[in-house]
């Protein structure tokens, strides 16, 4: 049984359909990437599955649970599902320390003890220990995504969802994340990726979906999607993205 | 309900000397309102003089004046001057007190907006040539003066709340009036209600006129 | 009356002049702050009320409002004591000025971290008192000492209902003394040292509880 299964998931703002129709399984330990053009649908999705924006139809099933039902335990759900954002979004009102033992004490109710000592865990995994006091105005881009993702393990989340994990950051940055996530994979972290940067694609999964006007227009493994595709489209795609880097 | 008619009929007994009130609230709160405009852009400048004295002098009357109440320097001047042989009529006195008070705050919301200001434009003024007056006059003033326009309004409209202080001092404005109208008639909830709907109207009207002058003035500089 | 019974009426004046001011600035905060994280939920029932509010209070002269709560309430049946007067007055007031400060402050807040604590699985109320609320107050500082500064200079009001606040001595002193300029020369000089040392507890509240990232509007 797959981890996750979306299937025919829509989502339209006023009228107008963003995702229409989307099938995607997402399997236990697996890495995923969801490519496509800016305005395709690509962090909607994301924000559908763990209901941070309502689906206007369409199921998503986690764990064998349909989580779209009314009666889903919203909070539950997101809870087992750690979500790194494009920009990072960390509470600058805490240190790094603080930002991840906020959800240990306010929903694992740990101890203040317990969560000190989790949290300094996953900032050494990190690599950031000797940045634990520091606020996120002190810390670069690189750092920041750093104590994002550890605030994100810390839940223990089933998966982690990415949301343009190098958009933010500077080419060098961007190299360091592919040696990060593929860390994570090691580790057995199941992951689901959202991006328009080829290199990151081709570098941390072996599975590209290919997202078009909210639609799934291919899957494959990369570098059968990246290089030689039979659709004109998904190649016109690639070719300005290679280009572009 | 009958008590509320038969104030009203008091109130009508009593319209002229309250409308006169009304006349000395808005003469008031217009004098002032002007002064301090013209008083808070005079200090203003004087806050960007290459003088450090001139500088440290004015930011010490701008924090003097926020930091301390205008009723005491109203009672300084009605009850105080008079020891020394200098009698002023509370009119006078008003006036006096609330530009001094009025121009410390519009300065410091003057010299905010001009904190905001893009530098290079000015110093591009100073290259072109212009004066240090000029540029004052041509480009500093009327930005800082449009920026400031939310803060200014705001300003105008607590100087007509404001102005009931003046009834402390004897000036017979509105509040003075309605405060004799309860007085007379023993209604004393009635009249301070509808002194507060009066000013409350008054104050709307302001507000709506600050929001068209807002709408035309900002319009070109966003 | 020698130099040290003036110093020492003053001295009992800056007291009340202290406490009117301390709980007014504390009424327009419970109320402030009450208003704000209420209009902050979007309580649909409530919104025409809390604006109505925050409009009718800023819109009324403190001094028309304290007359009618102290010298009209008591035609009505409700006799209220000065000090709660001066609360339910200026007080009032304060709250409708600091609700939107707090308003303003809580926009301030980046809608991107609320987002990321809604996708961890914490609670609106969670979210609000973790996350918005914290990082609203530091945003209000500023707005906040205006307001405060606003409430101490409107104290001296406290006289006209009877308190024995500065002014009031002062009024008691220049008739005794005869030399008002004088006295009230001094009590100008006396509101401005509660203001300094209003302004030096604020700043180190805010400089104990600073954090890097903050900016002073």
């Amino acid at each position: 049984m797959a981890l996750l299964e979306v299937r025919k998931l829509v989502k339209a703002f006023d009228g107008k359909a963003v995702l229409d129709g989307v099938d995607l399984d997402l399997e236990e330990g697996q890495v995923k990437v969801i490519m496509g053009p800016s305005g395709c649908g690509k962090s909607t999705l994301l924000r559908c599955i763990n209901r941070l924006t309502e689906p206007t139809s369409g199921q998503v099933i986690f764990r064998g649970e349909d989580v779209t039902r009314p009666d889903t335990d919203v909070r539950a759900l997101r809870q087992r599902i750690g979500f790194v954002f494009q920009n990072f979004a960390l509470y600058r009102h805490l240190s790094a320390l603080d930002n991840i033992k906020l959800g240990l004490r306010k929903l694992r109710a740990m101890s203040e003890q317990e969560a000190t000592s989790r949290a300094e865990h996953e900032l050494r995994r990190m690599m950031m220990q000797d940045h634990g006091a520091k606020y996120p105005a002190q810390l670069s881009g690189g750092q920041k995504q750093r104590v994002a993702i550890a605030r994100a393990l810390a839940m223990d989340p089933a998966v982690l969802f990415f949301d343009e994990p190098t958009s933010a950051l500077d080419p060098h940055m961007s190299r360091e994340v592919v040696a990060l996530i593929n860390q994570l994979y090691l580790d057995n972290v199941t992951m689901l990726c959202v991006t328009h940067d080829v290199f990151l694609a081709r570098h941390i999964s072996d599975r590209v979906l290919f997202l078009d006007h909210g639609c799934v227009r291919a899957e494959g493994d990369a570098d059968h999607l990246l290089e030689d595709h039979e659709d004109p489209h998904i190649r016109a795609f690639f070719g300005r993205e290679t280009q572009g880097q | 309900m009958t008590s509320w008619i038969a104030f009203l009929q008091e109130v009508l007994l009593y319209g002229p000397q309250i409308l006169q009130g009304l006349g000395n609230t808005l003469l008031l709160a217009v004098i002032i309102t002007f002064n301090g405009l013209v008083g808070g852009i005079l200090v203003f400048y004087l806050t960007l003089s290459p003088r450090s004295v001139v500088r440290r002098l004015t930011d010490g009357y701008i924090s003097f004046f926020i930091g301390t109440p205008l009723i005491v320097l109203l009672f300084l001047m009605y009850y105080g001057l008079p020891q020394w042989g200098l009698p002023l009529s509370p009119l006078t006195v008003a006036v006096l007190g609330f530009t001094l008070n009025v121009a410390a705050y519009n300065a410091r919301y003057l010299r905010t907006a001009y904190n905001g200001l893009d530098q290079q434009e000015l110093e591009a003024a100073r290259a072109q040539g212009f004066s240090g007056l000029e540029v004052f006059r041509y480009i500093t003033l009327p930005q800082t003066l449009r920026l400031s326009v939310p803060a200014l309004t705001n300003q105008a409209i607590l100087n007509l709340k404001d102005s009931s202080v003046a009834f402390l001092i004897q000036y017979t404005e509105f509040f003075a009036e309605v405060q004799e109208l309860a007085t007379r008639t023993f209604q004393y909830f009635k009249a301070y209600l509808l002194a507060g709907l009066v000013y409350l109207l008054l104050v709307s009207i302001i507000v709506l006129a600050a929001r068209r002058l807002e709408k035309a003035i900002l319009r070109p500089m966003h | 009356m020698n130099f040290w019974q003036i110093l020492a009426q003053l001295a009992t004046g800056a007291g009340y002049t202290i406490l009117v001011t301390v709980a007014c600035i504390a009424t327009g905060l419970v109320t402030g702050l009450l208003v704000a994280l209420l209009t902050r939920l979007r309580l649909r029932a409530l919104d025409r009320l809390l604006a109505t509010y925050t409009y009718v209070f800023r819109g009324v002269p403190v001094l028309v409002l304290l007359f009618l709560v102290y010298f009209g309430l008591p035609g009505l049946g409700l006799n209220v004591p000065p000090l709660v007067a001066m609360m339910l007055s200026l007080g009032l007031i304060a709250g409708a000025y600091l609700a939107e400060v707090f308003r303003g402050a809580f926009a301030s807040v980046d809608p991107d971290e609320i987002m990321a604590a809604e996708a961890m699985g914490m609670s609106r109320r969670q979210i609000l008192l973790a996350i918005e609320l914290p990082q609203m107050l530091r945003f209000a500082v500023p707005g906040m000492l205006n307001e405060f500064t606003t409430v101490l200079k409107y104290s001296p009001f406290a006289y006209t209902v009877g308190l024995p606040e500065i002014m009031k001595q002062a009024m008691a002193l220049a008739a005794t003394t005869l030399r008002g300029l004088e006295i009230y020369l001094a009590i100008g000089v006396l509101y401005f040292g509660i203001y300094k040392l209003m302004l030096f507890l604020v700043r180190a509240i805010e400089r104990r509880y600073a954090v890097p990232g903050f900016i002073r509007l």
